[in-house]
């Protein structure tokens, strides 16, 4: 979101905050596609992720007198979304899978990489068919992460939160994240290497 | 000297900038020489680009617009 963007936030706040309900309606309106493709993009459910946004923006309004706007309203309603996502798959009690069944890249007995990596993933970027064949390969590909690995790589790479911000949420330290998000990358980097090499 | 699989695991505080200025060497010391290890450090580094832009999901109008009326109805029942 541009500086611009951020300051017409503000004006919209202020006055969502004196009780402008089409001032609040129009935050909605620019923060509602982002809040509903992560709830979406966690849960894997369209009617979770219509249930998510709607809890999240009526959430934002009941504590919009408690927002005194340190950060961008666009930050604070993301991170609602990321907490009412991340309770929603708590509840669903989604089972984690162990983590040696993460894919990752094979070393020879001293360390060298054993497959030299696609030489180049750009080559064919260009073509329309390839690109909606890759989105799919990447969709299965996160969507095959044990579950505690999808959340954290989707959090920090996808919606750009931060260590310490995951670390609170999932209830995991800073290492335990960066070492799960390495490894989450890492399977990912490896199916779209593997989607290439066969293209 | 680190090994290819030294520098992979080491990728992560290397491109956040976290590494320790000794460990940051030999890791450029073994890339100097590894030519496969810069095409994997290249490919990693995309990855997070390339899955941002294929997880992209749209909100559908029917859907906007029932958030809308529920939380019309919300607010003004209160």
């Amino acid at each position: 979101m541009t500086q611009t963007s951020v300051e017409d936030d503000r004006e919209l706040l202020a006055r969502a905050q004196a009780g402008d309900m089409s001032a609040f309606e129009s935050l909605v309106g620019r923060h509602e596609e982002k809040v509903y493709g992560l709830a979406l993009r966690m849960t894997r459910s369209e009617a979770d992720a219509a249930e998510i946004a709607q809890d999240t923006f009526l959430s934002a309004y009941q504590h919009l007198s408690e927002f005194r706007g340190e950060a961008a309203f666009g930050s604070w309603v993301h991170r609602i979304a990321a907490n009412n996502a991340l309770m929603r798959l708590r509840r669903q009690k989604v089972v984690d899978i162990v983590s040696d069944e993460l894919d990752g890249p094979e070393f020879t007995d001293r360390g060298s990489l054993a497959e030299a990596p696609e030489s180049d993933w750009s080559k064919r970027a260009d073509d329309k068919i390839i690109e909606d064949e890759l989105g799919r390969a990447i969709q299965a590909a996160t969507d095959a992460l044990p579950e505690g690995y999808r959340e954290v790589f989707l959090l920090k790479d996808v919606e750009g939160l931060s260590y310490e911000e995951i670390s609170e949420m999932v209830g995991i330290s800073i290492p335990a994240v960066k070492s799960r998000l390495h490894r989450a990358r890492l399977a990912l980097r490896e199916a779209i290497d593997a989607f290439y090499k066969e293209v | 000297m680190f090994n290819c699989k030294d520098s992979i695991d080491a990728l992560l505080p290397f491109l956040d900038g976290e590494m320790s200025a000794e460990d940051e060497a030999h890791l450029r010391e073994h890339l100097n020489g590894c030519p496969p290890c810069v095409e994997f450090v290249r490919s990693y580094r995309e990855t997070s680009g390339l899955c941002r832009k294929a997880l992209v999901k749209s909100m559908p109008p029917e859907v906007a617009g029932r958030l809308k009326a529920f939380l019309r109805n919300k607010i003004e029942s209160k």
